[in-house]
């Protein structure tokens, strides 16, 4: 009885996700698109986007929703970026400069923003859509008229004789800024897995050698370990991965994998200190938090801060991978909000709790839905520009969805017909 | 504790008187500039500006001419020599630069400080050619204004050249008396001289079309290669007329346009080599983004001169004439000039001494350009800059002005208004006082404000039900938007023209809206709380799907469908043969040069008085109630639920409406991805007229479309008239817009939760 009732829990909270497989899965086949070709895409996609997605865990664990302001995170790391290029810095060196750029530019506006948000409690998700809006305004101005007349810039990024950034700038050639993360070591996919495969397995011994590790859970480990050597033995699965038969040998950069891993280290690390638990204080209800003595507006503010950082960093990891090539300098930063938002939700997130694993799975569900849509939509209805169209439509209804399924639940919860009677206020 | 308050504020009164000061000096240093500009020796010196500006221009040119001889020189010098190809091209760029500019030093010192002997004569012939070129010019702009409107009407109207060109056989006497039956004031016999140019005009648009309809119909056939062939692989390795027959047999209309041949064969050729590499063959679609009113440009090149027009040109060319042997008389060398460099230097002549206007710092900066100003003494030079720059100053100390009060009165006004209504009220009133000052033509800028918002006028009436029955700002409105848009698109699917037409689309759009906002409303009520956040994806998504459902929707009509493919809407339609314009134009009337569009402003106050009737009537003081106060209420015996049914839903039908008004009056109805934002923008309409989250009511949406629409159009000239470059305009409305949403959040946004 009581397992029953955890799967069918499970189902409920995990709705969303698993209608998403499925849809994946019957867009894969229909689609007809070669299946190494999907795997390498969504490889890559998953490369360049999962950081910005795991951006977004923070502030949901503090209660505030889905950040949209992170699109004010990314517009600072296009400032760093623009920089960058505009100083002539290259490969690694010019990566680490812009990063160091966001650092205390997305710190500043993270602050503003939080500060904002403070303002509009219970209102945090519309309110940050509408502040990344309203930056949006802020950052055509700059770049519009500020940048190369009041600020001085390197022709490379300016239009001669008129005000403003160019529109698009490259990022390969002499800028150098390319696959400079990407690029500095690539190794075929199938070594990756046999290398994790090991260290799970050689780190699981050691655990229950030092017997932190239940005799069950060390069989679950390493019997995983060799389902994945094994599964990868398999011609047809090799097969998926490796150059064979014309097609593209598929090579995961490293670097921006460890970095990946290592936010998601973070994201776990820093929910078990002091700042995480308050986080999670303030996240479950604010006026206990506030009657424990947390200062709840100031923990709001460090989530909101460091969320805009990473999602800044993720920027630039988004820039610089494989596939993109060119900095549209106006627009580069417009769906950034949008699509995380999404990812994170497709996952299984939901407006209150997120994980990495969600932020992952979500990012990989919803990036194979965008390869497959085009050619699934052009092979069911014979037009490619609905499958264009069904991407918006799944991007928004994802979020609108999750929205109302958690106004739901709240709605349930308060029992007074849905009717929050605090809102309700004297004037 | 008042003492206190008084210490707490004192900073800013410092700083705002300091500003009154500053702006005090400022404004009497303008007077000052605006006074020397009538004075004697200004209108001296400004004369001895304009002759050495001549003298400048014209040795300008002829150094010029050495310079750029001496460069050419060097390039033969350095071509004859053997070694010529082993020099890098920065280096033969260094050297002819080098003796180019040796050159230049060196007629310098010849020409530019020419001696004159008889300054009367040459100062009178540069009168006489100044007055030459003002009758011109005057005469110029009078006829292009014409001519200018002529076109507008010519090219808003006529709905095929084509068919207009076909009927009249090749006479132009027919096709010149059809093209006035479009724009009578060109049968007027006065305007005779420009009938040559419009039979062109007509030719040439005929061909335009005939251009249009052909690239559009190549753009479906290349996208009908995507949707009809899926695996490009098994066309590879044919030959071209092999490939060609076996496109033909596999996708319909190809057999029919056999010149678009090579262009398809091409892209076919693309895809197929993508296709062995093993990429992925996608097509991009565009986006339309959000609507821009088209301004049609007038194309000058079927422009006739009138004989006055041409008599006054030989006029011209007389003064220029005795100008020009004057000049050689003191540059003698000029004389030795060639054809080319002689021409360039009239054209410098003519900007200089006709620069298009006798204001004087127009005049000061044409004259400043070609090094005017070195003739005068440092003072002198000094008081002239000055003078010319008096309006700018002045506009600085406006600006300073209005800072500096909001500043003092800064509490007494946000508490009454709230801080973004003062900032954009003030902000409102710097622009009308900018606009005097840069010669905005006021009575234009009246008419286009009125037009905006009678436009936006009902969109914005939209929000006000929701805001009443306690939905908060409605952003789901584009439910109702996309209703309306259905409306119109059925009308053009019948072909229903005129009052029918815009009627059908205003009811069917309501009609189609009512289920639509029923359901919308049981959603938002088992909401409460959230709807501003659910309202804005909910509208998001449901923008989003009627992009999958306008490509998928049975219409047949071929004006409004893609043609080839045979389904789907295209994105924009043109009313302009339907009912662009009708209500704007019914009853409208010209007063004072301001073009008031009589029926979409009292439609606009017809609405907005049912508005006000209902909010008057039980229901609505219920409505209104609920919104206000839900817990009182409820007590009440009021039922909620049924109070926020009857305003979302009234609030999708006049949206409905809106977007129906607002499409007739824009010429066009934009579908796809076009609504997205107009919820936000109605929003900030009604905000900026002072309504909140809570409490709307009918003045709020008449003043807040007035000041919205008012700093738009006005911001958009502005900045027009001083910033090179458009895109100023479309942030200032991003910020205002989404500024004042994010204000309104920040006063409502339950700061006590919990």
């Amino acid at each position: 009885m009581n397992k029953q009732n955890k799967i069918v829990n499970h189902i409920k909270s995990y709705a969303v996700t698993y209608l998403f497989i499925a849809l994946s899965i019957f867009f894969i086949v229909v689609s007809g698109l070669d299946l190494n070709y999907v795997a390498s895409q969504l490889l890559l996609r998953l490369n360049r986007n999962a950081f910005i997605v795991l951006a977004l865990i923070i502030p949901i664990v503090a209660g505030m929703g889905i950040n949209f302001s992170i699109t004010i995170g990314a517009m600072a790391a296009q400032i760093g970026l623009l920089l960058t290029i505009s100083w002539g810095v290259t490969g690694l060196p010019g990566i680490l400069l812009a990063g160091a750029i966001t650092l205390p530019l997305a710190s500043l506006f993270g602050f503003l923003i939080g500060k904002l948000l403070n303002k509009m409690k219970g209102q945090e998700t519309i309110g940050s859509l509408i502040l990344g809006y309203f930056a949006n305004g802020a950052y055509q101005l700059l770049f519009l008229f500020i940048f190369g007349t009041f600020i001085p810039l390197s022709d490379k990024v300016t239009i001669v004789g008129a005000s403003g950034v160019q529109n698009t700038l490259n990022l390969t050639g002499s800028v150098g800024l390319y696959k400079a993360l990407d690029g500095i070591l690539q190794i075929p996919f199938s070594m990756i897995a046999y290398i994790i495969a090991g260290v799970v397995a050689v780190l699981s011994v050691v655990l229950f050698v030092r017997k932190k590790l239940t005799t069950q859970k060390l069989v679950l480990a390493i019997v995983g370990a060799a389902l994945v050597v094994c599964v990868l033995q398999i011609p047809f699965v090799s097969g998926l991965f490796s150059g064979a038969g014309g097609r593209q040998m598929i090579r995961v950069p490293v670097v921006t994998w460890l970095l990946i891993a290592c936010l998601c280290v973070f994201n776990t690390l820093i929910m078990r200190t002091r700042l995480g638990q308050k986080f999670r204080a303030v996240g479950q209800s604010q006026t206990v938090a506030n009657a424990a003595g947390i200062n709840v507006d100031k923990t709001r503010v460090i989530a909101i801060v460091i969320s805009t950082v990473l999602a800044g960093w993720g920027q630039i990891v988004f820039m610089q991978s494989d596939g993109i090539g060119t900095f549209q300098t106006y627009a580069a930063h417009e769906q950034v909000g949008l699509y995380a938002g999404a990812a994170i939700l497709v996952g299984g997130a939901s407006i209150d709790r997120a994980t990495n694993l969600q932020a992952l799975v979500g990012t990989f569900l919803f990036h194979s839905l965008f390869i497959t849509a085009q050619s699934a939509a052009s092979n069911l209805f014979g037009d490619s520009a609905v499958g264009e169209y069904f991407r918006a439509f799944l991007s928004y209804g994802v979020i609108a969805i999750a929205l109302v399924i958690y106004a739901w639940r709240g709605a349930k919860k308060t029992k007074t017909g849905g009717l929050d009677l605090t809102k309700v206020e004297k004037n | 504790m008042s003492q206190v308050q008084k210490k707490k504020h004192s900073p800013r009164i410092f700083v705002a008187i300091f500003l009154y000061a500053l702006a005090a000096v400022l404004i009497l240093v303008s007077i000052f500039g605006f006074y020397l500009r009538g004075a004697g020796t200004t209108t001296k010196n400004l004369n001895s500006m304009r002759t050495q500006a001549v003298l400048h221009s014209a040795s300008g040119g002829l150094v010029d001419s050495i310079a750029n001889q001496a460069r050419a020189d060097k390039l033969k010098e350095l071509r004859s020599r053997s070694d010529f190809r082993t020099l890098g091209l920065d280096q033969v760029n260094a050297t002819c630069d080098a003796a180019a500019s040796a050159a230049r030093a060196e007629a310098e010192a010849i020409y530019s400080n020419a001696t004159v002997n008889d300054s009367t004569g040459l100062e009178n012939s540069i009168n006489a050619f100044e007055k030459a070129l003002s009758v011109y010019g005057g005469l110029r702009e009078k006829e292009r204004a014409i001519y200018s409107d002529l076109y507008v009407t010519l090219v808003e109207n006529v709905p095929d050249w084509t068919d207009l060109v076909d009927a009249a056989e090749g006479d132009d006497d027919k096709l010149f008396s059809s093209l006035s039956s479009w724009a009578s004031s060109l049968a007027l016999s006065e305007h005779a001289h420009l009938k040559s140019g419009f039979v062109k005009l007509a030719h040439a648009m005929a061909e335009k079309e005939q251009t249009a309809d052909d690239a559009e119909l190549l753009g479906q056939l290349t996208s009908s290669l995507t949707r009809t062939i899926s695996d490009w692989t098994t066309l590879s390795g044919m030959d071209d007329d092999s490939l060609w027959t076996a496109l033909c047999s596999e996708i319909e209309g190809f057999s029919e346009n056999e010149r678009f041949r090579s262009n398809l064969l091409q892209t076919a050729k693309k895809y197929i080599s993508a296709a062995e590499k093993g990429e992925v063959i996608s097509e991009e679609v565009k986006d339309s983004g959000a609507a821009t009113v088209y301004d049609t440009v007038t194309d000058y090149s079927f422009f006739t001169a009138s004989d006055e027009m041409s008599a006054a040109s030989e006029g011209v060319e007389s003064a220029y004439q005795e100008l020009w042997s004057e000049l050689t008389e003191i540059i003698p060398d000029l004389a030795n000039l060639d054809k080319k460099m002689q021409k360039n230097i009239r054209t410098t002549l003519e900007n200089t001494v006709w620069p298009g206007d006798t204001d004087f710092s127009t005049r000061f900066t044409a004259y400043a350009a070609q090094k005017g100003d070195g003739i005068l003494s440092g003072t002198d030079a000094f008081m002239m800059r000055l003078s010319s720059l008096a309006r700018n100053i002045l506009i600085a100390g406006i600006a300073l002005l209005l800072l500096a009060t909001l500043l003092m009165f800064w509490k007494t006004l946000t508490d009454r208004f709230g801080i973004p209504r003062t900032i954009i009220t003030l902000f409102f009133i710097y622009l009308c006082l900018a606009a005097i000052l840069y010669d905005i033509s006021v009575p234009m800028m009246l008419s286009n404000v009125m037009i905006r918002m009678g436009m936006y006028g009902i969109l914005v009436l939209a929000m006000m039900p929701g805001i009443q029955c306690g939905i908060g700002l409605n952003m789901g409105m584009t439910i109702g938007c996309i209703a309306g848009l259905l409306g119109v698109v059925l009308s053009l699917q019948f072909d229903l023209v005129g009052w029918h037409g815009l009627i059908f689309a205003c009811v069917s759009g309501a009609l189609i809206s009512l289920p639509l906002g029923w359901a919308y409303s049981k959603l938002l009520n088992r909401m409460k709380g959230n709807e501003m956040t659910i309202s804005t994806y909910v509208g998001f998504s449901f923008v989003a799907l009627m992009c999958i459902g306008w490509m998928m929707l049975p219409f047949n009509n071929p004006k409004i469908i893609w043609l080839l493919s045979g389904h789907g809407l295209r994105v924009t339609h043109s009313l302009l043969g339907s009912y662009a314009h009708l209500l704007d134009e019914f009853l409208s009337f010209e007063i004072l040069g301001v073009e008031v569009p009589t029926g979409l402003l009292l439609f606009l106050l017809f609405c907005c008085l049912l508005m006000w009737l209902f909010s008057r009537s039980r229901t609505g003081i219920a409505m209104t109630a609920v919104g206000s106060n839900p817990r009182f209420a409820e007590a009440s015996g009021i039922s909620v639920n049924k109070m926020r049914t009857i305003g979302t839903v009234l609030s999708t039908m006049i949206a409905a409406v809106g977007i129906v008004i607002y499409s007739q009056a824009f010429g066009y109805a934009q579908l796809y991805t076009a609504p997205r934002q107009l919820g936000f923008i109605a929003a900030s309409a009604i905000l900026i007229g002072g309504a909140t989250v809570r409490k709307a009511k009918v003045s709020h949406v008449i003043f807040g479309v007035f000041l919205f629409e008012g700093v738009l159009v006005l911001g958009q000239q502005i900045a027009n008239a001083a910033v090179a470059g458009g895109g100023l305009s479309e942030v200032m409305r991003i910020m205002i817009s989404n500024g004042i949403i994010l204000y309104a959040l920040t006063q409502t946004g339950g700061a006590s939760r919990e």
